[in-house]
This record gives structure tokens, sequence and C-alpha cells, in this order.
């Protein structure tokens, strides 16, 4: 029997869905987490069949079935089987892996044309009549199956035989349309009759369920029906609208939800059916768990995976890796108790002139304790990459012989070069003001053979209302004519840039003057973090690999206590709290302009970005929970909770990128940094938007390709064979024969 | 740990380094032989003018290092000849041009040239040189800012007096002739044969009117002499209904004496018609409604014409103007310093251009056009002031968006003779290949091209051939030995021709259609000058890759893929026949042409695949045009990712599946036929 978690996983997509992987109950058959794509909406079957020759085949024959392209790779999904027409369990099965992209096809679909088909729709079908039962024995949930395959804005649930669902309300009993739960996930309340607003395709009416993990929509309105799936750690604010003696018209009275991901909901409530004030209580109560001192879902979760993702990275072993302990630098233990320093890992990579003494008086005089401590070193050279906050110079322009001592002897860890660069991340205004706090930066005065070059990355604050104003532009409506000075004015793809380029520098330092670098800014946790990360991700191709770049996340972004909790606002209500920033999404959009310039470089895909930038927000996984090391190991989040890696690992090939060639992780990369080599991740930030035309990836089209291949070969084998076989017993007519 | 790094950076490539100031590279040879240095000339080439011991400036390279050589100017290019190596960029760019044949790779054909600024050493203020200018007594250097958006700096810091001006002048002199016979257009060799009808013959109508089976209409002799009208081919297809007489008192209506013509149609009736406007000085309307009313009844349904009136809902000649210029500056930065700063606005400095709006608008038109003729049948009528601008750009989209045939590297090439040349788009004018009428200047053409750039991404699967070879066509308009895109009209090339013919009687005069390109198989230089040494053909295979849709051949090999096909290959009534032909013709290293002329052409099937999404949020800036020569200012050390980028150009890994697929076939195809033969 199939092991569980190995099945392929599905996607479809949907909508607005969000679908998480493991997710679903059925351990069997996992779906992927992507949530790809927001085809949005538009429903219409005829026209997501424009699409694609990127299709695998088997979808495309029923009517371009935006959403299915599963990939069954073991032996195809039960609870699919019964699906339409055969078509996609039947028929050759599409080049593996066939990614959620397909979908996105879809979306050239938006237009009048779909939408009256929508509506034309809704006269036919109601919720149960939708054609063909279900045939699978599975589960009442799986459904909808035969509308999958028309459907863009599907949901896939991947159904399951075994899903122990658990309706709590008695009253209630299991409906066939009932949601299919992920493992530990509870049903906390439904709502007939609720419209959601889509700005796109116009109000929908149906069914708002409510569980302990996410907000679940269905309206059989259209055929197929519309299904928006949306976890509610992504949730960052809900509104009341209207009042119950105000709200005058259709759809005036019900809840705004604000999420995190770069859209917002609208649900429209009967007054009459007094149904706004549960489910706002149950969003509100599940939304917010640490507000409510409630319990992360990420605890209740239960599923079971194949890999085991807290094991990908092993401090240690990863120093090793990159042939640590060396003569120069060695691994200490001294904050296994994160006394000294408690928002740093318990291993640490210094040098080893420096003795444990020194350590303790360097972190006396660096913020919070945060001292220099070796991200990467080069293989070759030597030369390092380290990472620290500022120095406390403060007004009076303190010095600690020590610090600079220890700063030395970084630099002489290097024979290569008697220099050494200290890279502030801020701008020199920032760090100059930051010395009326206490910090600073380290004078060329004191720190000899130093040079301070500071990169100009503006604060936390400055990104979030960079993104608030990218949020505005984007979603939920695209003005056209300005588009491109809208878009520069949110200035997200400035920052971008000065990010990107100073991690350049950096690289180019390491690489091409084989000097050592540090780095810092004012703690050493946001700008630090996505500098060294990603000048580590340009000069070693390990961190270019699936696992590889799970270390690079858990190394210096986790264990060296980039503030998870605090940026992103884990189920915690207040929303306006200032230290909430996108730090780590500037830090993957980096990453990913670079896999653009680079496609051959990278053994993953930007399905497995956008992966972990929906997991960074579910609260389904423990991996981004909490703010450093401590905290985790203090909650028990490794025994407790699942990994995202887990997810990840045992879904692999969803993930792969086919074009990857392994030799190119001997290269350093140094990628292009002007704006006009930068680019809008609209298959992020425009996922909602059905206008967004995008663009089909050129990995899905190698796959095919691919498989295009493999069937050619085969014909042409057979013929060979045919051939061979009729020249010995019928060889006169060998020639006509094949033609 | 070793394996880790790929070892030392190859030293190949000039290091630049702008973080440190560098002095200044003086040559240090000089003088060795620069006096038996000497150009590649071609026959009939003369040289005019030379300098000793100029610097070539790799564009935005702030440090001042440049490369020595000498610098001369002939009637036909800018040549520069060094002995230094050439950077990598400048190689690959040479090898992907399809002026290649006759311009090395530090050469520059003298119509390519836009403007030519004078600029010093100590102030930043550079200088515009016209044709007219009183020259300074010394120059210290000359900027070349060429039409196809690259910027050439050279010094002549190290110059001997006096050869500075000489080669100024001489460049001003020739790059900007008075006339158009005085470029450099041929050279004496014979063209291979294009294989494409050029639509000034009879039976090349009458063929395009069979393929398309459009009805009712007919080819008429009337303008043999351009009599009618000088700026349409000497055929001309008009209602069947209409006489010739008929024919000559309409045209005198119209603006350019040009009567509508039809250039396109489907099966089922509907025509695409390009119509001038009426002269401004008739006020009577009668002609123009008479003419709509042939087009009317020319529907065999006799369904009412759509007119697009496109001066009013198009952008005007002007304003694709200023929005160009707009362009070329935002593209053309002299220094880092600048590119930088344009940089930090490039998103909004591209929108205030309106180019891509322009784009945009163009792309919808073009779709409802398509739209009233595949959905409709009705017949469209595409008018614009002079009947040869922008209704070639949207003719030409509107076949491109329903024939399937234009959508072929051949297709695409009668598409452009067709709309283009024969029904004389004047080049000569819009691009400025002379002095004069300077206003009259618009670049149509690229606006064209990028629109089809916007079509080959929204679908990639759809054009035969590469967004890199529209870049090549748009740098080919420059160069004047391709003569496809140098003349007014038809009769302007006969009249050209004439000319060079008088003042070289003794010497054959051969126009070179841009289209030979794909038969010519050996470089023109190399072939001359020196015979052996390189491999012109590795050249052309490379270029063959650049140009050539993978994804489209994918496409192709997928059709053969399916059950069964495989089986038929060999059955000439098989459609899997005349695919696995295609793809030969495309791949096969003996085939001179992408395409076979002898395949008979299919009549036309009309395709209402190609939606395009026209909203600006959707369009991209064409980077491959627009910074084709601009590249970053580099902020390292070492430069070692450019090849990097370039080698993962993402076609590369499929087009060596394409080839594994076809060997496979082929293979196979000879396997059977030995077999065959055997018996």
């Amino acid at each position: 029997m199939a092991a569980r978690g190995q099945r392929s996983a599905k996607r479809r997509s949907g909508c607005f869905l969000v679908m998480f992987s493991g997710v679903k109950p059925d351990k069997r058959s996992k779906v992927k987490g992507i949530t790809q794509l927001g085809s949005r909406s538009s429903s219409s079957s005829s026209h997501s069949s424009n699409s694609n020759t990127t299709r695998s085949n088997s979808s495309s024959g029923s009517g371009g079935s935006s959403s299915s392209s599963s990939n069954n790779k073991g032996g195809g999904c039960k609870s699919h089987s019964g699906s339409s027409s055969g078509s996609s369990s039947g028929s050759g099965s599409p080049p593996a892996g066939t990614p959620p992209h397909t979908q996105m096809a879809s979306h050239e679909s938006l237009n009048s044309e779909s939408k009256s088909s929508s509506l034309n729709s809704k006269l036919g079908h109601e919720s149960g009549g939708s054609p063909s039962p279900p045939k699978s024995a599975c589960s009442s949930t799986s459904t909808t199956s035969t509308d999958h395959h028309h459907t863009n804005h599907q949901v896939s649930h991947v159904l399951t035989a075994t899903s122990k669902m658990t309706v709590r309300d008695g009253s209630r009993t299991l409906r066939p349309d009932e949601p299919p739960l992920v493992p530990g996930e509870q049903l906390e309340g439904t709502a007939r009759e609720v419209t959601y607003l889509c700005p796109y395709v116009g109000p929908k009416k149906g069914t708002l369920s409510v569980t302990n993990y996410r907000l679940i929509f269905r309206s059989p309105e259209t055929d197929p029906p519309f299904e928006l799936e949306v976890p509610l750690g992504v949730v960052s604010r809900i509104e009341k609208v209207g009042g119950a003696n105000t709200s005058r018209g259709e759809n005036s009275y019900g809840i705004e939800i604000f999420c995190k991901d770069i859209r917002n909901l609208r649900f429209a409530h009967k007054q009459e059916n007094h149904s706004r004030r549960m489910v706002t209580e149950k969003l509100l109560q599940y939304a917010f768990p640490a507000s409510h001192k409630l319990p992360f879902f990420a605890f209740g979760y239960n599923e079971q995976y194949q890999e085991r993702g807290w094991s990908v990275y092993e401090p240690i072993a990863e120093l090793k890796r990159q042939g640590l302990p060396t003569e120069s630098w060695r691994i200490t233990r001294i904050n296994e108790q994160y006394e000294l320093c408690e928002t740093y890992p318990a291993v640490w990579a210094v040098p080893a002139a420096a003795s444990d003494n020194d350590l303790r008086n360097v972190a006396a005089f660096r913020s919070r304790g945060r001292i220099p401590v070796l991200s990467w070193i080069h293989p070759e050279s030597q030369a390092t990459i380290t990472r620290c906050a500022q120095p406390l110079v403060g007004v009076s322009g303190k010095r600690s012989r020590d610090d600079e001592a220890y700063i030395q002897h970084i630099m002489d860890a290097n024979a290569q070069s008697h220099k050494i660069f200290i890279m502030d991340a801020r701008p020199s205004v920032n760090a100059v003001a930051n010395k009326a706090k206490g910090g600073g930066y380290e004078s060329e005065d004191a720190y000899q053979n130093a040079e301070v070059q500071f990169l100009d990355i503006h604060n936390i604050h400055v990104m979030r209302e960079s993104l608030r104003k990218l949020q505005e532009v984007c979603y939920p409506h695209i003005d056209n004519s300005h588009w491109l000075s809208n878009l520069e004015a949110t200035h997200w793809l400035d920052h971008i840039r000065c990010v990107l380029s100073g991690a350049l520098r950096i690289a180019d330092k390491v690489e091409s003057h084989k000097t050592s670098v540090v780095v810092h800014c004012s703690d050493g946790w946001d700008r630090t973090a996505q500098l060294t990360a990603l000048s580590m991700l340009m000069l070693d191709g390990y961190y270019r690999t699936i696992p590889g770049f799970a270390v690079l996340l858990e190394k210096e972004w986790l264990s060296f206590g980039h503030k998870f909790a605090q940026r992103v606002g884990h189920g915690d209500d207040r929303h306006q709290d200032a230290d909430r920033s996108p730090v780590f999404l500037q830090f993957v959009d980096c990453v990913w302009q670079i896999l653009k310039q680079f496609p051959h470089a990278f053994q993953f895909t930007e399905d497995m970005l956008i992966t972990i930038l929906d997991h960074l927000y579910s609260c389904l996984f423990g991996t981004f929970l909490y703010n450093s090391e401590r905290e985790r190991i203090e909650k028990e989040v490794k025994t407790k909770t699942v990994s995202l890696w887990s997810l990840i690992l045992s879904n692999k090939a969803d993930f792969e990128n086919p074009l990857y060639s392994a030799n190119t992780k001997h290269h350093v990369l140094f990628p292009r940094t002007s704006m006009r080599h930068l680019c809008l991740w609209d298959k992020y930030y425009c996922r909602w938007n059905p206008s967004m035309r995008q663009q089909e990836p050129v990995h899905i089209r190698y796959k095919e390709l691919l498989h295009v291949k493999e069937q050619l070969e085969k014909h042409v084998d057979e013929l060979r064979k045919e051939l061979a076989a009729r020249q010995t017993h019928d060889s006169p007519r060998v020639a006509s024969a094949i033609v | 740990m070793n394996s880790h790094r790929k070892g030392t950076p190859s030293a190949r490539f000039t290091t630049y380094i702008d973080f440190e100031e560098r002095p200044i590279d003086v040559p240090e040879e000089t003088n060795v032989d620069e006096e038996k240095i000497e150009p590649h000339l071609l026959p009939g080439e003369i040289m005019i003018a030379r300098a000793n011991n100029v610097l070539k400036f790799a564009p935005l390279k702030a440090n001042r290092t440049g490369i020595s050589g000498t610098l001369f100017v002939t009637n036909f290019k800018v040549s520069f000849v060094t002995s230094l190596p050439v950077e990598t960029k400048e190689r690959d760019m040479h090898s992907r041009s399809l002026q290649n044949r006759f311009l090395g790779v530090h050469d520059v054909c003298l119509s390519e040239v836009d403007m030519v600024n004078q600029f010093s050493e100590d102030s930043a203020k550079k200088k515009r040189l016209l044709y007219n200018t009183q020259m300074p007594p010394r120059l210290s250097g000359l900027q070349l800012v060429l039409k196809s958006l690259r910027v050439i700096n050279f010094s002549f810091k190290f110059t001997p007096t006096g050869e500075d001006i000489r080669v100024a002048q001489a460049l001003l002199h020739h790059a900007f002739p008075t006339s158009i016979d005085h470029l450099f257009l041929s050279c004496g060799y014979a063209p291979s044969s294009p294989g494409i009808p050029d639509f000034c013959r009879p039976a090349d109508w009458e063929h395009e009117l069979q393929r398309t089976r459009c009805p009712n209409w007919r080819v008429s002799k009337h303008n043999e002499f351009f009599n009618l009208c000088a700026s349409l081919p000497t055929v001309l297809v008009v209602p069947r209904d209409l006489l010739d007489a008929q024919l000559e008192q309409a045209a005198q209506h119209f603006q350019g004496t040009r009567p509508p013509v039809w250039c396109w149609g489907t099966p089922a009736g509907a025509a695409l018609v390009r119509m001038a406007q009426i002269s401004p000085s008739i006020t009577d309307k009668q002609q123009e409604n008479r003419m709509m009313g042939l087009v009317h009844r020319c529907h065999p349904m006799r369904l009412q014409p759509k007119i697009f009136d496109l001066d009013q809902i198009l952008p005007s000649l002007k304003e694709i103007q200023i929005s160009y210029i707009k362009l070329r500056e935002l593209h053309t930065p002299d220094d880092p310093t600048q590119f930088w700063e344009q940089d930090r606005h490039y998103f909004s400095r591209l929108e205030s251009s309106r180019w891509l709006s322009h784009v945009s608008k163009c792309l919808e038109v073009a779709q409802n056009a398509a739209t009233a003729i595949l959905h409709q049948n009705s017949s469209v009528i595409l008018q614009d002031a002079s009947g040869c601008d922008l209704s070639a750009v949207i003719s030409s989209l509107v076949q491109l968006l329903l024939d399937p045939h234009v959508r072929t590297i051949r297709g695409f090439h009668c598409l452009i003779q067709k709309e283009w040349v024969a029904l004389g788009h004047p080049f000569t004018k819009r691009l400025g290949h002379t002095r004069n009428q300077v206003e009259e200047q618009s670049p149509v053409w690229l606006l064209f091209l990028d629109c089809v750039y916007q079509v080959s991404l929204q679908h990639h699967t759809a054009l035969e051939f590469t967004s890199e070879y529209l870049v090549a066509l748009w740098h080919a308009a420059h160069c004047s030995l391709h003569s496809s895109f140098m003349f007014n009209s038809v009769s302007a090339k006969y009249s050209a021709s004439d000319v060079l013919q008088r003042e070289n009687p003794q010497q054959p005069i051969y126009l070179r259609p841009v289209w030979s390109w794909w038969a010519e198989n050996k470089s023109i230089i190399e072939n001359e000058q020196n015979g052996s040494d390189e491999e012109p053909l590795d050249c052309k295979t490379s270029a063959r890759e650049a140009f050539l849709n993978v994804h489209y051949i994918q496409k192709l090999f997928k059709s053969l893929a399916i059950s069964g096909a495989v089986r038929r290959i060999s059955d000439p009534l098989s459609s899997a026949y005349h695919t696995w032909q295609h793809i030969d013709c495309l791949m096969g290293e003996t085939r001179q042409l992408p395409y076979d002329p002898a395949t008979p052409i299919v009549p036309l099937q009309l395709d209402g695949s190609l939606r395009l999404d026209t909203s600006l949020s959707n369009l991209r800036p064409w980077l491959n045009c627009f910074c084709a020569w601009l590249s970053e200012p580099a902020m390292l050390t070492l430069n070692d990712s450019e090849s990097l980028l370039k080698d993962s150009s993402p076609a590369s890994h499929h087009w060596s599946h394409i080839h594994e697929m076809y060997n496979t076939m082929k293979d196979l195809l000879s396997q059977n036929l030995t077999n065959g033969a055997a018996q």
C-alpha cells in the first residue's frame, strides 16, 4: 500500500483557493500545498481551454479543465477516479508533475463571456445537481469531481475515505458538500445564505464554514461550484460592514476580511439569519489564537509525512559541510543555554583566536549581545561572511578593544586579504541617527584596515508601507493606464533592487576580492538576514538545491532569530502593530528575481517559494512560529508540530525544476540589479487578479517536451520492433508495411 | 572542496573596474604598422578617410578603458580595425545579425548612424554635429548613436591632428546623404534567390487570391508604369466590378493618388482593404463612397464593411516619433551615472514615453478588426492618411492573428514583402535614411515589430520565429545593402537602381532583399578576404537557433508523438508526412532555407486562436530590442556572469532535446528507406 504521504499531489487550483497540502484528511493523497493560482474565478469552462499547450493531454480532454492537471504518480488518487469523463485518470498521464501553473492559463479567460456562462449555468444546476454523482466510494466529500475538470476556481479537495470529520454541532449532519478536513481540523460553525462579494465575477451565494484552521466558502450557484478556502492564519483583520439598522440595500451587511497575502474578502450576510455574529466570533477566535490564549493550529495538526522535515538542518553538520572547524575557526556551544545571547542559536562558529571570555566581552559591546558569528566561509580563499548587530557606540563614540580585536581576528582568519569590509545595511543617515539610541557603526579610526560601507536599505516601516501601496496597486483592480508609474511609486522594486545589489556587493567582495565581510544593520535580524542569506545563495550552489534552501532558511533566518512571530503577527489581532513588516517576503522576492535570471541554477521552482510564503502565514506548520530558536525549544515546536520541510521534502518532485543543471552548483551568480531587469512577481502579488495574464513558466514547457520526446521514442521503438519482426517473417513487404 | 568553484574566472574578458579609477590604457605598441592596416572593402566600396590611434570605448565603461585601433570611413561603413580581442557581447550580437555577411564585428553601416555627437575629455557636455555643422579645429572624441539604440564612443586623444576632422567630415557627409541612391546599395554580388514572391508580379497576387479563396476581386495591371500611383506596385487587387478606367478616376481623389487595394481576405468573402484618405483639396466624398460601395458589393453576402479610421483611433505618426525619441533617450545613457539615474525611474519614464500604450492601441484595433472578420464575416477597410503607414501595421497584425501561414517564417516574409515593401511603406522617410524630410520620420516599422513581439510573448508556441529574429529585422532595416527596407516604394527602388546603373554602366547592380540572408551560407567578407580561417556555417547554426522558435518546433513534434502518427510518416497524404517535412526544413543542416519554396502552400484556414490581452499591465517592454546593446554598467570586479546568463538561456536545454528527437526520427526514416531499397 502506498506509503502515506506519497501519493501524488493533486492540485487543482482554485480560484481563491488556497489549498494546503497535506491538509487533506486523506493521508494517502496529499495535496500539495501550493496555493497557487489565483485563477480566479472565471468560471468559464470554455475559455480555459484556450490555453494551452501546456496542459497535459489528459486534462485538456475535458474541455479545458484548467484545474486539474493532476499528476498521479503513484497510481492515481482514488478519490478522483470517478471524476469526469475519465479524463484525468484514464488517458495518458500527463507529464509528471504538471504543475499548478497549467492552470494559470485560465486566466485568459476572464472576460465577459465567462461571466455570462456562469450565470447561465446557475439556472441549470443546483447544488445537488451536479451531473454525475461521485462514483468513488470514498467519501462523501469527494463530490464536485466532475466539475473539477471544468472549472478554474474550484477548490480542490482531495478527499478521503478515511477522513474523520468531527461535527460538533449535533444539529447538522454531514452532507455531501461538507468540506473535507485536514487531520486535526474541526468544523466550528457554518452559516448559510452568505454571499461572497467577489471583486471579479460578482456576488456568489453559498455556505460559509469556519473550522479551527480555515474558512471555507462554497457556492453551488455556478457549475462547477465556486469554492474558496482561506487558512485563518492569513487573516490580518476582520471588520464588520454595515449595522443592523443602517444597512440598506443588498449585500451591505456583512464582514470584510483583510488578508496578509494581498487580498481582501467580503462576505454579505442576511440580517434575518443572524449568522454574522457567530461567524465573526469564530473567526476572531481561530484567526487570532495568540490573542485568545489558544494554541496555534499547528499544534493540533497531525498529518504524517514520509520525510521528517525537522532533521533537515543540523547546525554542526552544516558547519562541517563548510569545512569547519579549521585552524582559524572553531565551533562553540557557549550559548547552549541561550544565556549569552537569547536570540542567537545554541551553536556558533567564531574565530579560533577569540576565547570564550573575549566572546562575552564582545557581546557586551554589540546590541542585544549579537556578536559577529560566522555565516559562510569560502572553501578556497577562506574569506568569510559574518553577521552581527550594531556596535554600541553611542553619541560619545565608545570603543571596545575586545570588539576591535575580534574584528581583527576575523580579518586575520583570512590570509588572502589585509582588509575587511563592514557592510552596514542601513542608509548612513539612519546609522548616524542610531548613535542617539546608543547604537551606531564602527569608526574606521578604531577598526584598522576595516572599511565601512552603507548599503542604503530602509527599515521595516518603510518596507511595510511600500507593500501596503503595492497591494493597493495590485488588488483588486489594476489601473492599466498608470500601471507602471503606480508600480514605481510603491518603491517596492526599488527596495528589492537595494537588497539585491547589497547582497551582490557582499558576494563580489568575498568572491572576487577574497576579502571577508561583516554584515550588520541595527539588530542584525532583518536586513542582515536578507543580505547574508542572499549572498550565500549567490556564492554557494548548495543553497540553491531544495534541501540546501531549507538549510539556508533554517540557519540564517530561523536560528539567527528573525522575529517571525512579530514581523508576521502570527495569531495576533493587533494588525497595526509597528513590528510587522514583510522582510521575509522581500527576501523571497529577491530569490525569485535571481531565479528568474538564472533559470538553470536552482533545483526548485517558484512554486516552492509560493508554498513557503503561504505557509509563512497559514500556521499549519511549526516552522515559522515564534521569534527565536530559544522560544521554539521552550514551546517544543519540534516535537509537537510538523515542519514545513516535511511537506516539501515529501513532495519534492512537485517542486523540482526540470531545467536545473547541477553543474551550475560551482558557479557564483551575479544577478543584474538594474530596475529594467527586475520585474514584479505577478504570479505571487497578482495571483488573485484574473486579468493579469500569467506567463507560462518555461519549465512547464520543458516538462511537456520531455513527455513528447518519451512518447515519440516509444512509438519509434514500437515501429522498429515491428519492422524487425516483419523483416524476418515477411521480408518483401517491409517497406510498405512501414508507411 | 576544491571542486566547489570553477577555477579562476577566465581572463578572456577585459576587466573593467568601476570602483577604482584606472589610468587610461595608453596603447603601447602604436605605430607598429598602422599604415598597413586596411579595412575590408567590398567591391565598389571606397575608403574615404582614416584616423590612426583611435580609442574605442565599450559602452558605459566609465573607467576610460578603451581599445586602440584605426578608424576608417568608407562610402558604406564606419570601420574600426584593431588586433585586440572583441568583447563577447559584441561578438554575440554580431553573429546574430542579418548583416554579418558584409559587416565585421567592429563595423557599422553608415545608414545606421542616427546622431553624431562631439564630446570632450574635460567637460561633460556633448554637442550634436550635423552634416552642415562648422567643424571645430580639433575633436577630442566622437559619439555615434545608432538607430539600433547603440552608443559607440571614439576618442581621438592620440590621433594625429587633422585625421580626426577628416574622419568626422567624411562620416557626416556620407551618413546623411541627400538622396537615397548615394547610399551604398549594391556590392556586386548577386543575392541568392530568397524564394519569396516580391508581390510585383501578377502571379504573386493571383496566387494570394487563390490561397485565400476570397471571391469577387481581380488583379489589375493598370499601374504598370506607376502612372496611376507611385507608392503602389505595378499590380494591384481591386474589386471585380471596378473597371480600370474607373480605378484611375477614383485614384485621383485619394491622397497620393492611391486607390483602395485589397490585401487579404477569407474564403467566406470578408476582405481586408487598405485605403488612403481623400485628398484634402477635394471636398467631394463621392469617390470614397463609391469605393466603399464596391467593397460592399464584393462581399458575397453583401454585408456592410467595417471602416476603421486609423487616424482617429491610433496615435499619429508624430506621436509615435516623439515616443520613440523618449525611448531612445532612456536607452542611450552616456555614462553609468546617467544609467543609474534613469534606471531609478525606468518604469515611469517608460510609461510617460507612451510607447507601450501605442503598442496596446494597435493590438486592440487589430484584435477588433480580426474579430469583425472572423466572427461577423464582415470586410474591413483600414483607412489612414496615406494608406501606407498605420494601415500596414494593423493589416499585418490582423493577418498574423487569423492566418496560420503568416506565423511561419516564410509566411511572415511574404506578409512583410506584401504589406510593407510592395504596398509602399515609405521606409526612406520614416527611418530617415536621407537627410531630407527629417520631420517625416516615425518608426512605424519598429512599432509593428514590437506588436509582433507582444504576440510572441502571449502565445509562445504560435510563431515559428523568435523575438530575436524580430530584433534582427529591426537592425536589418538600417543596413543599406539589404534593400528591402531602404526605399519609399517599389518605384523608388527601380529609379534608384536606374541611377546607379547609369553611374556605373559596367558593373551589374544587385539590390539584395533581406530575405536572401537565409539562403546565403557564407559571409561575403570572409569568403572574399580570408577564405577559410573561420567557420561561417557555425555562426549561422547558432543564429538559426536564436531565430527559430524552439517551442513551435516542439509543437510540431507533439503532433508527431500522438499514437499512430509515426507510422504514417512516409505517406505523402498524411498530415504526419507534412509535419515531418516541415520539421526537416527547419532543422535539416543541408537545407538552405528554413522553409521549402517548393512546398505547395495550403489554402487558408482561418484560425481564431490568437486572442490578445491588450491591457497595459500585460504588455512587456521589449528589452531584447531596446537594451540589446546596453549592458548594465558593471558593479563588479569580475563579471563572469554575463556568460552564465547567456548560457542559461532557457532554450538551450530545449534545443538539445529537439535535436535528439530530430535525429531519432531521421534515423528511423533512413533505416526504413534502406530496408525498402534492399528489397
